[in-house]
């Protein structure tokens, strides 16, 4: 593990950041206490899919197959065998990471190139939603109602509002940490020379199928807890939203506005869009139909037009620059935080 | 001498009689401070997104009574307190409509909440209704899961499965139709599935037998396969619940492989929507919807009923809508229900207006009865409404509907096969 991954563990200003988040409950009113802890989810789902879209560089629009596991066959063994959903949760994030793995094992198998990697992912998450929705166990297309969440830990249940926003500030603090190691792992430096050149990373000796299926299957499984904890945060474990490819690409959306391939960057993208678009909605959703679309998607692209790397890069050069050390971005080299 | 410095605030006797007497008169005061005052609604619509042909419909409607209660009076228990709606686009996505509600609820201070609210959005809102207790009617859910929620639309069950089996009944043993197997064909969604599932036991239950089944993919560009599969099982009758895509489809589907061996009944968009003629032309419409096939809905302009008659010609003539389908009906008569919950209610306390729209009926006859209830409206224990049934229309070539079931509404009898 490269030091800076500790360096930054001891920086007292992220565990500063942390404590004034679990502040944000108890001053913030319900309604932007669920944009808090929607913004953490995606902030989470983010941090996952980067491992493999990010620091990998392969565009996978699977994950919604991750998430939608984890959130609806956890689900369904609860109200249809009666299994806890914790041990739910590790069954949907056991099933999810061997279909990481054997979408690696096909990605390898087959050498696909990017495009086609991203299309057969495309292709697996639209299998996915059309299994669930077809699928009585799973729901179907009427999706799986949870019991209330009154707060019994064992059950799986967190309590309501407060509750759902530490389980989810907890899994994007887990998600973005997990993404930062691997950075500063040898996995990391893997992964980006795989990146960045596949064919130089197979003649140094780098082995391309074990780091792409470790990077897979660990963002499936991180996928797939965060799906188990949305659907019980939602209570209502909707196929059209948690098994849609849409959920993807919005997760793509954010990671690319945030910045590739650094552990903060969809952390960032999130913090911007997450809220951007809520708050559009409300004040906008009532003026005029499809409106808080239109701005959203014209904030989206002025956003990519100006940092067409993403937010995070603009911000650490314009530091880099204030402190006048400046140094290369997206470079294996780079820590990416 | 000596001065005694008068205290800050020293009533004389005159202020505390005035006091006093201002105190007693205050309920007299009260409906006069309470005539400049409103009742906020909170309307999540899903304005935006693939459901917002419903609300696209139904606002209009909506915002031509509310102004009209307004201006005739408001709300007479409240003093004349007028109904005020912050309208909130869900985007047509479930979990945006509980966040929407949250927002509705604890930033807006609404008293109650309505809106189009589809079965899924009904059930991603249950969660947050249970949690902060208040009062919501829904124009179109399916079911309600959570006891705050009350709904105007088709109950799965008793009202659209049931409808649909009692047509088909009805046209055998009395209309003398040779109808005995029978292929559901349904929109592959959460509405399609539920009312499947109880359409098929009513259906076993009357002696018809089920061949096959065929769920529409609601994704599909075209359904030639799915009619290509029905010429091949030939039913006597093709049924269930689509969407107004899928029905489009079907129907081009079946003029294109010219299929008209088996009689279609269904509902609601995808068989008795307006939309259907203009999307696939006047001439595959006159082929296809005319011939064979029978259409669910809770409104047809020419029904033998004259509030829903009234409400149409109000709706056109003065409110100037050039639109007035099920969805604007309906969405009347939900500002209908929202008015007499609050007259019941008396008070913007949500406990009150949750206790009085449990209350709300709008008899037979009544001229506030715009959807086609033969035993007027009420809500049943399940806050479903008591007479969930329907329509049944045939088309006209000139693109008109003519109601054939049940016979309280019925213009025509029903043409026979061809």
């Amino acid at each position: 593990m490269k030091p800076a991954f500790f360096q930054a563990l001891r920086n007292p200003l992220w565990w500063l950041l942390l404590a004034a988040l679990a502040m944000l409950p108890l001053g913030l009113p319900s309604y932007y206490l669920h944009i808090a802890t929607l913004t953490l989810v995606y902030v989470a789902l983010g941090s996952a899919w980067n491992i493999v879209g990010g620091v990998g560089g392969q565009i996978s629009l699977a994950h919604s197959l991750f998430v939608g596991t984890g959130a609806m066959l956890a689900s369904a063994m609860l109200l249809n065998s009666g299994i806890n959903m914790w041990v739910g949760l590790v069954v949907a994030a056991l099933v999810s990471g061997l279909m990481g793995f054997l979408i690696a094992v096909i990605d390898f198998r087959f050498k696909l190139g990017h495009l086609s990697f991203a299309l057969i992912t495309l292709a697996f998450a639209e299998m996915g939603e059309i299994i669930v929705i077809g699928w009585d166990y799973l729901g179907g297309a009427s999706g799986l109602f949870l019991p209330r969440d009154k707060g019994d830990f064992s059950a799986f249940q967190f309590g309501g509002g407060e509750g759902a926003f530490y389980v989810m500030l907890f899994l994007a603090a887990l998600s973005v940490l997990v993404s930062f190691a691997i950075l500063n792992l040898p996995l990391g430096y893997y992964l980006r020379t795989i990146r960045d050149n596949e064919n130089a990373a197979r003649a140094i000796g780098v082995n391309i199928f074990r780091n792409k299926a470790l990077a897979m299957v660990i963002s499936a499984v991180l996928a797939s807890i965060i799906g188990t904890a949305y659907a019980r945060y939602l209570t209502f474990a909707d196929p059209y939203l948690l098994s849609s490819p849409v959920l993807t690409i919005e997760i793509v959306l954010m990671a690319t506005v945030g910045g590739l391939g650094r552990s903060m960057g969809p952390a960032l993208g999130a913090l911007l869009l997450v809220p951007l678009g809520e708050i559009l909605r409300g004040k906008l959703g009532g003026v005029l139909p499809g409106l808080h679309y239109f701005v959203y998607g014209g904030v989206v692209v002025a956003v990519i037009l100006a940092t067409p790397r993403g937010l995070l890069p603009l911000i650490q050069e314009r530091f880099a620059r204030l402190r006048g050390n400046a140094k290369p971005e997206g470079s294996v080299a780079s820590s990416g935080a | 001498m000596t001065y005694r410095r008068k205290p800050d605030f020293a009533p004389s006797r005159r202020t505390l009689m005035l006091g006093g007497l201002a105190t007693l008169a205050m309920p007299a005061i009260r409906p006069s401070y309470a005539q400049s005052s409103t009742v906020r609604v909170g309307l999540i619509q899903s304005m935006s997104g693939s459901l917002s042909a419903y609300a696209q419909e139904g606002q209009p409607a909506l915002d031509y009574l509310v102004k009209k209660i307004n201006t005739s009076g408001g709300i007479k228990s409240m003093g004349g307190a007028k109904i005020e709606m912050i309208l909130a686009d869900d985007a047509s996505q479930p979990a945006r409509t509980a966040a929407e509600a949250r927002r509705l609820i604890t930033e807006e201070k609404v008293s109650m909440l309505a809106g189009t609210i589809l079965s899924a959005q009904m059930l991603a809102l249950t969660p947050v209704l249970d949690e902060v207790k208040v009062p919501t009617l829904s124009i179109w859910a399916g079911g309600s899961r959570s006891d705050q929620l009350f709904s105007l639309g088709f109950p799965y069950d008793r009202g659209y499965a049931q409808s649909m089996h009692d047509m088909v009944v009805w046209l055998r043993d009395k209309q003398g139709m040779k109808l005995k197997t029978v292929v559901p064909a349904y929109s592959n969604y959460e509405a399609g599935q539920q009312t499947n599932k109880f359409l098929v036991e009513k259906l076993k239950a009357s002696g018809f037998e089920i061949i096959g089944e065929l769920p529409l993919d609601t994704k599909a560009q075209e359904q030639t396969a799915a009619m290509i599969k029905l010429r091949s099982l030939k039913p006597d009758l093709v049924m269930g619940l689509v969407t107004p895509r899928d029905g489009l489809l079907l129907h081009r589907a079946r003029y294109d492989l010219n299929y008209h061996d088996s009689l279609f009944v269904g509902g609601t968009g995808g068989y008795s929507d307006l939309s259907l003629w203009k999307d696939m032309g006047p001439d595959i419409g006159k082929a296809v919807l005319t011939r064979n096939l029978f259409g669910m809905t809770g409104f047809a302009a020419g029904a033998k009923m004259a509030s829903m008659q009234a409400i149409v010609k109000e709706l056109r003539d003065d409110a100037k809508l050039s639109i007035i389908g099920q969805a604007a009906i309906q969405a009347a008569q939900a500002v209908r229900v929202i008015q007499r919950a609050l007259e019941g209610a008396g008070s913007p306390d949500r406990a009150k207006i949750h206790e009085a729209l449990g209350k709300v009926t709008i008899p037979p006859g009544d001229a506030d009865l715009y959807i086609a209830k033969p035993k007027g409206l009420a809500f049943g224990p399940d806050r479903m409404l008591t007479d969930g049934s329907a329509m049944f229309i045939q088309w006209q070539p000139n693109q008109t509907q003519e109601v054939v079931f049940p016979s309280e509404f019925a213009q025509v009898a029903p043409r026979t096969r061809s």
